[in-house]
C-alpha cells in the first residue's frame, strides 16, 4: 500500500493498521501523535482506523522547544 | 508560611519559573537544568518522527521527571487553523490541557501575530485548552484574551532568543494592573536578575528558555534562575517600599558633631 508519510512516499508492508505502521517505521506509540490527511486521530481511535492507498500521515514526537 | 502557589486554570504549580526545553547542547544538559530549575512546567515542540534522529525525542527523558508538567507550544504554526491542529497533536502526547499557543510567522523577528493568536485561542478554548498564549506586550490584546477565556498572558519581554531583557516593562505593568489571569513574562531575558525584576514587578511567572539553554553551564543558571525567581517573588510578596523624588536619610541627622557652641 502506497502511503505519504511526513512528506516521503512510503510503500506499507501491513494491512493498513496504525499500529503495524509505527512497528515497520520504528516509532513507539506513545511518543507518537497523528494525523491522517490533515486530521488529528487520537491514540484512542488508532485501533478503528485503517489506512487506505494514497494516505497522506503525519507522525510528530516531542522534541526541544521554548 | 503557606506555600505560594501558582494556578493557572486548575493546574497548581510550585514554581513561577517555566523552562523551555530547545537549544540545549545534549538531553542530559536540559534534563539536568530543568532538575536544578527547581521548575514544575517545561514547553516541548512537536517536530515530524525521524527514525535517525530518535535521540531529540524527549517524551521519554521528560516523562521521567517527577512533579514536571509538559506545556507542548505551537512552535511553527503560520496561522491559527495551524496552531490549532498543532495544540490538537501536543495534547495528545502530553495528556494536559495545557497549550503554549504562538504563531511567529515572521522568521526574522519571531513577534506574535495578534490577530491569528486571537482567533486560535478562541478554538482552543472551545476545547477545553488552558491557553498560554505568547503575545506582544499590548495590554488591549492581553485583556481581551483574558476575556475570550485563556488561562494566563505571556507576554514578551524582548524578541524570542535576543536577550534583551524586560524592554517591554512599562506596558507589562499595565497589563499585569488590569489582568485576572496570571501573567507570564515570556522570551527577551538573559539574566536571573531581570526575572527577578518581573516578579518584583508583579508578574506571575516567567518563561526561560535560551539565558539557561545558552549559559555556558546551563544547570549552574537554571538554579540562577530559581533563585532570582524566588527573590523576585518574595520582595513582591514582601512590598516594595515607595520611591521618592528627595533623599530621606537613614541616619539621625543631628547635630551633636556640630562645633558652633
Amino acid at each position: 500500500m502506497k502511503l505519504t508519510v511526513n512528506g516521503d512516499e512510503h510503500i506499507h508492508q501491513g494491512g493498513g493498521s496504525i499500529d503495524a505502521l509505527l512497528k515497520e517505521l520504528g516509532a513507539k506509540k506513545e511518543h507518537t501523535a497523528l494525523m491522517v490527511n490533515g486530521t488529528v486521530v487520537s491514540s484512542e481511535d488508532w485501533n478503528s482506523t485503517t489506512l487506505n492507498e494514497n494516505d497522506e500521515i503525519e507522525m510528530l514526537v516531542f522534541v526541544g522547544g521554548g | 508560611m503557606s506555600k505560594d502557589i501558582l494556578k493557572v486554570g486548575d493546574q497548581e504549580l510550585g514554581s513561577r519559573l517555566f523552562l523551555g526545553t530547545g537549544k540545549f547542547s545534549s538531553t542530559q544538559a536540559m534534563i539536568d537544568a530543568v532538575k536544578a530549575s527547581g521548575t514544575e512546567l517545561v514547553t516541548v515542540a512537536l517536530r515530524r518522527f525521524n527514525r535517525d534522529q530518535a535521540e531529540d525525542d524527549l517524551y521519554g527523558p521528560l516523562s521521567q521527571l517527577e512533579n514536571v508538567k509538559l506545556m507542548p507550544n505551537t512552535s511553527g504554526a503560520m496561522n491559527a487553523k495551524e496552531a490549532v491542529r498543532a495544540a490538537m497533536l501536543g495534547r495528545e502526547l502530553s495528556k494536559s490541557p495545557l497549550v503554549k499557543l504562538e504563531i511567529h510567522p515572521n522568521p526574522h523577528h519571531l513577534l506574535p501575530d495578534p490577530i491569528e493568536t486571537y482567533e486560535a485561542a478562541i478554538e482552543l478554548v472551545k476545547q477545553d485548552f488552558l491557553v498560554l498564549p505568547y503575545i506582544p506586550a499590548d495590554p488591549v490584546l492581553a485583556k481581551r484574551l483574558e476575556d475570550i477565556g485563556c488561562a494566563a498572558v505571556m507576554p514578551l519581554g524582548a524578541a524570542i532568543g535576543t536577550g534583551k531583557g524586560l524592554s517591554t516593562a512599562e506596558m507589562i505593568k499595565i497589563i499585569i494592573r488590569d489582568a485576572n489571569v496570571p501573567v507570564v513574562v515570556d522570551a527577551g531575558l538573559r539574566s536571573p536578575s531581570e526575572a527577578a525584576c518581573a516578579l518584583e514587578m508583579g508578574c506571575d511567572a516567567v518563561l526561560v528558555n535560551s539565558a539557561i539553554a545558552a549559559a555556558e553551564d546551563p544547570a549552574a543558571m537554571g538554579a540562577a534562575f530559581k533563585t532570582g525567581v524566588e527573590a523576585g517573588r518574595m520582595a513582591y510578596n514582601a512590598g516594595l517600599m515607595p520611591t521618592s523624588e528627595v533623599a530621606v536619610a537613614s541616619s539621625p541627622l543631628t547635630s551633636f558633631l556640630s562645633s558652633d557652641d
